[in-house]
């Protein structure tokens, strides 16, 4: 009787799970990727219509696209999120906070994950561009997926440099050149100056990555690659760098005083108040749309070497994320920067594709073909060097961005304002400093 | 009758002794009608305040990491930080550069516009359309307006032959840049206090006034102003926690830059918490800001008692 009565029971709970599980399987994972928008253009747009097609061809998954901000917002909202306990289940984090988030134990290693899809992380790293390790992989582990990269470029107005006599097919490759250039660019009615030769932007959360590109151009170390606690911002090689955007300033008088703002940078250009500018190679597409005279890019001007800083943006997985939300927000990363996708992101952005494969597709040679300055930024990647990356990133960002800030301003002379970078920088790094490189065994 | 011993109770051991005689029932019911704000403001107010309090006295290196007792060492901290003492005489120059200038002008446009007119009350309501707007749109508006050489500003300036300033990034003028902006928002805001302000001067007041030969001047001097006492004082209290209280336009323009010279107390706390992930420092910060608050409120409350007290000559 008892028996019968369980067995019935069980065949109708087995039943009804038969009838349920379908259902199951219909009902999509749900996932949210955080998305920053990080230059000038429709980043958002081109978001919304990926992930579109992302859940077109997904079904059994439902991805979500939440826009964040900057970078930095980005940090902070996703911070903010797994605080609460509800972290997204991927996002866009600008590549250099990686190491940070690991040291602060925030996102996942993506080894598991790479190994279940049958591939070694050499395999899967294999397939991005070698420049880019630095700010994905952290002790030999996966902790970012190259998404969308960037390194700074120099852009170049070929109507201002033919009326000012200069080849716009012979843009300044050495800090010489690019200085004659800008002061020779400039115009003026009087003590008005009416076009400026060129633009910088240098408020914070940029102004540090060119800082840093023409450091890396003036043969310079910016911070310790191997170990998150050291920065060289009182090196030579950096007050060289400062000295000479200070010189555009005070010298050559062909860059306007005080902080520019990056939105304001490219509108001046496109506007045609200024003839040049140092900016991302996020900002290209943009930029090339609505130029109203020929636009020329080149690599940024060099000292002693020609070197730049990667820019842009990873996937993560933050902590907290696991079961099917961990495998889709996977799959989700995966699709995203496999060579269609990280070709079409970058033909829409004008970011590189970090994926090397998606310039072997025949719609990215097409592009290339009709747009030869897309492949600047590309070439210019054999220079590349790691973005700053440490301990408390944006922190210790700031310190030297304040300095730079003041010396463009004209507070400050530069020698005086990197050492004061330095002993800022220093002494935020200081606790992580203690307990890892002066932490020395007790016994 | 029950009011009075209920409040006044409080001072005099007579009135307690006879307080305690009432039925608890009143107590009770006074406590259950209390019950609400006083749950929420505990909730809400005085829990985070004790929170805040106690992390300002502890050190966390990592987010989730152990909490150390650390004393004053924050506030000290604090102290010692160029970029605190900054935002603290940036918060004073804002407070006096944007409260009273909003302040005059809205009682100007007030005056002009009291008189109820077509025209007056279009105009009116042009002073007060930035009050709508959010203020993150209008700083995003103003971004535009301040943009060098290509802005509006420096565009119209341009025709005049001047060359405009870089309104944000020269660290002497970015503050004033902003502080324009404060003004031309909050003014239309007080505008409509003043304009309530001014239907309560009684109308036989001024006809005294100027049958006694009193000129405009002395008018404003001697009638409008002593009536309008407890709303300028009102205005002053809600324009000094706005100083406080308001960063969003700092974010949306500056994010306190160029080298903090448009930083102000928030916006550093907000840097110290979620930049710094310095929760110690941000809770001493807050407490610092808390009790510039309460001074505030404080002293403009008596004001404003004192001003209320007067209101009958």
């Amino acid at each position: 009787m008892i028996t019968t009565r369980r067995s019935i029971l069980g065949g109708a709970a087995f039943a009804a799970a038969l009838a349920l599980s379908p259902a199951m399987a219909q009902a999509p994972t749900e996932i949210e990727l955080f998305f920053p928008v990080p230059v000038d253009g429709q980043l958002a747009r081109d978001m919304a219509a990926l992930i579109k097609e992302f859940n077109e061809t997904h079904p059994a998954i439902k991805a979500t696209p939440v826009y964040t901000g900057s970078y930095d917002e980005t940090l902070i909202k996703t911070r903010a999120a797994m605080k609460a306990g509800k972290p997204p289940a991927a996002a866009i984090m600008s590549a250099n906070f990686l190491l940070d988030l690991r040291i602060e134990g925030e996102i996942q290693k993506l080894d598991e994950l790479i190994k279940a899809d049958g591939k070694n992380n050499d395999g899967f790293m294999g397939q991005f561009f070698p420049a880019l390790y630095g700010n994905a992989v952290i002790e030999r582990s996966v902790y970012g997926v190259p998404f969308h990269n960037s390194t700074p470029l120099l852009y170049i107005n070929a109507e201002h440099f033919k009326e000012a006599g200069l080849d716009p097919e012979n843009p300044p490759k050495t800090w010489d050149e690019f200085a004659a250039a800008a002061k020779k660019l400039t115009k003026r009615e009087g003590d008005r100056v009416t076009r400026w030769g060129i633009s910088i932007p240098s408020q914070y959360d940029t102004g540090g990555w060119i800082l840093q590109a023409l450091t890396y151009s003036n043969g310079g170390r910016w911070f310790n690659l191997d170990y998150a606690g050291e920065v060289y911002y009182d090196a030579p090689s950096t007050l060289g760098a400062l000295t000479f955007w200070n010189d555009l300033i005070v010298k050559q008088k062909a860059l306007q005083p005080g902080v520019q703002q990056g939105g304001a940078v490219t509108t001046a250009f496109l506007s045609g108040q200024a003839s040049m500018m140092l900016n991302s190679t996020g900002s290209l597409t943009h930029v090339r749309n609505n130029a109203k005279f020929p636009l020329k890019v080149a690599f940024v001007p060099k000292n002693l070497q020609n070197q730049v800083p990667i820019g842009g943006a990873s996937l993560v997985i933050p902590i907290g994320v696991d079961g099917e939300r961990r495998k889709a927000a996977w799959t989700l990363i995966t699709w995203m920067t496999s060579p269609e996708k990280s070709g079409w992101w970058s033909r829409a952005t004008g970011y590189f594709a970090p994926n090397m494969n998606a310039y072997d597709l025949p719609e990215m040679k097409a592009f290339l073909e009709k747009n030869p300055d897309a492949k600047v930024a590309v070439d210019q990647l054999a220079y590349a060097k790691p973005w700053f990356a440490t301990y408390k990133t944006v922190v210790v960002r700031k310190a030297i961005e304040d300095e730079l800030q003041a010396v463009l301003s004209g507070k400050k002379q530069p020698k005086e304002a990197l050492v004061s970078a330095q002993k800022t920088a220093d002494e935020i790094m200081k606790p992580y400093v203690e307990q890892t490189a002066l932490k020395l065994p007790t016994n | 009758m029950a009011d009075t011993v209920l409040t006044s109770g409080l001072a005099r051991p007579q009135a307690m002794r006879l307080a305690a005689w009432r039925p608890r029932r009143q107590t009770m019911l006074a406590f259950s009608l209390l019950a609400p704000s006083l749950i929420l403001l505990t909730l809400f107010t005085y829990w985070p305040v004790i929170q805040v309090a106690w992390q300002a006295l502890h050190n966390q290196i990592r987010i989730g990491g152990p909490q150390t007792y650390v004393g004053l060492a924050n506030f000290a901290a604090l102290f010692a930080d160029a970029a605190f003492r900054k935002a603290l005489s940036n918060n004073l120059l804002y407070a006096f550069g944007t409260v009273i200038p909003s302040l005059v002008l809205a009682l100007g446009f007030a005056m002009a516009l009291a008189r109820s007119s077509r025209v007056n009350a279009l105009l009116r309501s042009l002073f007060f359309l930035p009050v709508l707007i959010p203020l993150v749109a209008a700083a995003s508006i103003f971004l535009f307006i301040f943009l060098p050489n290509a802005g509006l500003l420096d565009y119209h300036l341009a025709k005049l032959a001047i060359s405009g300033p870089n309104w944000l990034g020269d660290p002497d003028i970015a503050l004033w840049s902003i502080m324009g902006l404060t003004i031309w928002k909050n003014a239309g805001y007080y505008m409509l206090f003043f304009l309530a302000g001014l239907q309560a001067v009684p109308a036989d007041a001024y006809e005294a006034a100027i049958l006694d030969g009193a000129n405009p001047w002395q008018r404003l001097r001697y009638v409008t102003l002593p009536y309008l006492k407890p709303t300028i004082g009102f205005v002053l209290v809600i324009g000094l926690i706005n100083v406080v209280t308001q960063v969003d336009h700092v974010f949306v323009l500056t994010k306190g830059g160029p080298s903090d010279s448009t930083n102000l107390l928030l916006f550093y706390v907000y840097q110290q918490a979620v930049e710094s992930y310095d929760a110690g420092r941000a809770a001493a910060g807050t407490l610092v800001m808390l009790a510039l608050l309460l001074a505030i409120s404080a002293s403009s409350l008596r004001t404003l008692e004192r001003s209320f007290g007067e209101r009958e000559p």
